[in-house]
């Protein structure tokens, strides 16, 4: 039976089989390796702690707990990654805590479609980022990301936090290719709109 | 080359490193236009900002609350192969002469069932016998255990007499015997509650 320090330097796809098999260490060295991705994805999703550790711990025991439908084609992170997302924006949907894009929604075709969809900076997500500014996500490019919509933030914790490919993220949130590189040029330019006062 | 500046649509694609048609003329205009250079700078700046946002850290006992509610099962080819390698020896050498031992039982026990699989009318025939044995045996111990209880003179009579004066007689002794019982448990039910 491997030990926790052999099960260390296995691929995913090893010690998924291995957990396949109800080795416990497998389970447990696969939460150790995507505890700290997974929280820091959902924590900055729902910008609260215990929030976001209550939602990572769903996301992994909906994946552990199911295990034996694991693909081997898919990257086991992705898999993870796409699930504690799921579990995120259901929350921000139950919530209704989003803050949207000062752009409008991204799926605006006119200058109208921009300017109906676009969102007022009201007392709500002025008191949220209030908040913020004595918590964790304090510092400014924290606080910038926070304004960004919550699809917009996924794509670009994936991309530049989690360092993954544009086609990975695609997979991960079940979105075309060309809409995960539309949010995360969008995202960007958003946050160099949002951060330029700082620069002057 | 490109008598504007730069979209950000176009900054986007001079980041991302594309090299197809068209970014050509958008590196070109990047060196010369003071403006658009710097805000491709501006834009570097932040993905590397991006690039080096820290992963924040969950509680300790975050994997502990996770594992709580995982249901770890074992499948049963797993558990029976996991189950099997105990048995397996450490060392080669006494590897090879458990795998030549449990070869030449395999192989006895392969000839045996062959052979009682082509001579089935002695198997059949032994069968029979054991059975008769077994029937004989168990037929002097009932008698046994009858004379016990009943005496020698009920023996008697119930060897002499029907099948149905049997199962009286069968009948009542399990009646007294329930009696019985029942009668004990009043006693030390009452006991019990006298103390």
């Amino acid at each position: 039976m491997p030990k926790p320090d052999d099960l260390a330097t296995l691929p995913d796809a090893d010690v998924v089989r291995l957990a396949q098999q109800g080795r416990e260490l497998a389970f447990r060295e696969l939460v150790r390796r995507y505890e700290r991705p997974v929280f820091s994805l959902v924590f900055r999703m729902v910008r609260d702690r215990e929030t976001a550790e209550d939602l990572s711990q769903d996301a992994f025991v909906k994946v552990l707990n199911h295990i034996d439908r694991y693909s081997p084609e898919f990257k086991f992170s992705s898999w993870l990654f796409k699930i504690a997302n799921n579990v995120a924006i259901d929350h921000l949907r139950r919530r209704r805590l989003d803050t949207i894009s000062m752009d409008g929604s991204p799926h605006a075709a006119t200058a109208a479609e921009v300017e109906a969809t676009a969102f007022d900076l009201q007392s709500e997500q002025e008191s949220a980022l209030d908040e913020l500014e004595a918590k964790e996500l304090g510092s400014a490019i924290e606080r910038a990301i926070a304004t960004l919509r919550p699809e917009y933030r996924a794509c670009i914790m994936l991309r530049h936090v989690e360092g993954r490919a544009y086609e990975e993220i695609a997979a991960t949130l079940d979105l075309p290719l060309g809409t995960v590189k539309t949010y995360i040029h969008r995202a960007r330019h958003e946050l160099r709109r949002a951060l330029e006062p700082l620069r002057q | 080359m490109h008598d504007r500046h730069l979209r950000p649509d176009e900054i986007e694609l001079l980041l991302d490193g594309e090299e197809g048609f068209g970014v050509a003329p958008l590196r070109a205009h990047v060196r010369i236009c003071t403006s658009c250079h710097s805000e491709l700078e501006k834009a570097r700046e932040l993905m590397i900002a991006l690039d080096a946002l820290p992963d924040f850290a969950p509680s300790v006992k975050f994997a502990d609350r996770v594992m709580s509610q995982v249901q770890v099962f074992e499948p049963w080819h797993a558990a029976a192969l996991s189950s099997a390698r105990q048995f397996v020896p450490a060392s080669r050498p006494a590897r090879v002469a458990a795998g030549v031992g449990a070869a030449l039982s395999a192989g006895v026990l392969t000839a045996s069932a062959t052979w009682a699989f082509a001579r089935a009318d002695i198997a059949l025939l032994l069968a029979q016998v054991g059975l008769e044995r077994f029937r004989d045996q168990l037929g002097a111990a009932s008698s046994d255990v009858v004379a016990t209880v009943l005496g020698q003179p009920g023996l008697a009579a119930l060897q002499q007499g029907s099948a149905e004066v049997a199962a009286l007689a069968v009948g009542s002794f399990v009646a007294v015997v329930g009696l019985g019982v029942v009668g004990l448990r009043a006693l030390a039910g009452a006991s019990r509650r006298a103390r």
